[in-house]
């Protein structure tokens, strides 16, 4: 799929293991977002948004998850491209003609693509959802079940932990979380302002990291049930809380449930505001 | 070997690790630092390097908490704990010119350690914070130990990662902690 993007100079060797949530990727996914609304399904072939640097070749994904298949028993450090062919059942060769940049071009697209699958994922989950609750819970469900089932990520994190980890913590973790934040909010703006959407949303992403970096003994976010009661008991009555808080024009403008903005300011519409009586 | 020498020790190695990180630094460093012979050393940690970095980065983060601990003392209830928890928190790690600088230059030792030692201060905010939980009120139907579990985890989750939340700022960290952290977990402030 080659779509252009302007963000991805053709010929950008990027060392991208180390910059993958660049903010050139941060508004590279969220213009994804934007036009995969419409046609909501699971994109999970296709690199979408990285822009080739040389000509397609049919044998990206196939590399792509033959690396993926490297990673999960080796790591980065030490995967060959040779390793990489071997695994993909393909030539040395066709791995430079598809990735003339070699192993790093490699692990910047498996990256990107891993992302992309994941958001994609998450983007038909919560375009299906037709209620907050089942978005919420659909989305810290699928996240976390990825999460959980990746095995080049468990490795990397077990062999390779600054790799991982250091997207994980402090600073690192704020960039990521407002990645994930940015892609989801959207959907989540349905029902409610954008602003707190994205808090939401934020919040939404912490819960599901903190659960899959450390495991807890009573709840399972990738069971359905474990989810929807953590959504029900702890943040529905946090968001109808923060919403009811609201205060200025942009927090207490009610949204309609196709997302469109309603008329008139914010005083015109203070009534339907909240339904909680303050 | 008194506790007492081993705190010497340990607390040589943070100097140490302060001075030129982690991977540079020696039993032999440690053992100069402290003032004692590398035997002395080895009696109080067998294990030798990593066994004081590990027990290092252990006691850094214990008397991280015990700050945090004492920062707490005299609020009256959960809101006011969690409102000054964090923000103290926040600003420490924001400061911790050690944490900051190590973090930087080696993730690679100091972050699974960090990790590892993540479960045993989540478990210790949980215990902190859930007998104010009980004395504010826990909303119906919500089981206790989840709710400490769950107000633990996001604390830690914000004081490491603030987001969009400046927790700077004491209107938007009490907007945070009442709203967004305990409205789920407690009784409402309108049922109070």
């Amino acid at each position: 799929m080659g779509v252009e993007h302007p963000a991805v100079r053709a010929g950008d060797s990027r060392p991208l293991v180390a910059e993958w949530l660049t903010v050139r990727q941060i508004v590279t996914y969220r213009s994804n977002v934007v036009r995969a609304q419409g046609e909501l399904r699971v994109v999970d072939t296709v690199v979408p948004f990285v822009a080739p640097t040389t000509a397609e070749s049919p044998h990206r994904v196939r590399i792509i998850d033959g690396t993926l298949a490297c990673l999960a028993r080796h790591g980065t450090v030490k995967t060959t491209v040779d390793d990489i062919a071997r695994e993909s059942g393909v030539s040395r060769a066709t791995v430079y003609r598809a990735f003339p940049g070699g192993r790093d071009e490699i692990l910047g697209a498996v990256v990107d693509t891993e992302m992309a699958r994941l958001f994609s994922a998450l983007g038909v989950r919560l375009g299906n959802a037709g209620d907050l609750t089942t978005a919420l819970v659909g989305g810290i469900v699928e996240a976390s079940t990825r999460l959980r089932d990746h095995a080049a990520l468990h490795f990397l994190a077990e062999h390779e932990p600054g790799m991982i980890l250091g997207h994980l913590a402090f600073d690192e973790s704020d960039r990521l979380l407002v990645t994930a934040s940015r892609f989801t909010a959207p959907f989540l703006a349905r029902w409610m302002s954008p602003h707190e959407a994205e808090r939401v949303a934020e919040w939404a992403a912490r819960i599901v990291l903190s659960y899959a970096i450390s495991p807890s003994d009573h709840v399972d976010l990738c069971d359905e049930g474990d989810a929807t009661r953590l959504v029900t008991t702890f943040m529905l009555p946090g968001i109808e809380a923060l919403q009811s808080a609201s205060s200025g024009p942009i927090d207490i403008t009610p949204y309609t449930s196709d997302g469109s903005d309603p008329d008139g300011g914010p005083g015109s519409t203070a009534g339907e505001a909240t339904e909680s009586a303050r | 070997m008194s506790v007492d020498s081993r705190q010497r020790i340990i607390e040589a190695t943070y100097a140490c690790v302060a001075r030129r990180g982690m991977a540079k630094t020696t039993v032999e460093d440690v053992a100069r630092e402290a003032g004692i012979s590398r035997a002395t050393v080895y009696r109080a940690f067998p294990g030798g390097r990593d066994e004081l970095i590990d027990a290092t980065v252990s006691w850094a983060v214990l008397d991280f908490f015990a700050k945090l601990y004492e920062r707490i003392q005299g609020a009256t209830d959960l809101e006011e704990v969690m409102e000054r928890g964090i923000m103290f928190a926040h600003r420490s790690i924001v400061e911790h010119e050690v944490l900051q600088r190590v973090m930087q230059t080696e993730p690679d030792t100091l972050l699974p350690a960090l990790t590892v030692e993540s479960i045993r201060i989540r478990e210790g905010i949980a215990q902190v914070l859930a007998p104010f939980v009980v004395d504010r009120g826990l909303a119906p139907g919500v089981d206790l130990d989840a709710a400490a579990d769950f107000l633990a985890r996001m604390v830690l989750s914000y004081i490491s990662a603030p987001g969009r939340w400046d927790l700077e700022d004491p209107d938007q960290v009490a907007r945070l902690v009442r709203f967004e952290l305990l409205a789920g977990v407690v009784v409402t402030a309108d049922s109070r």
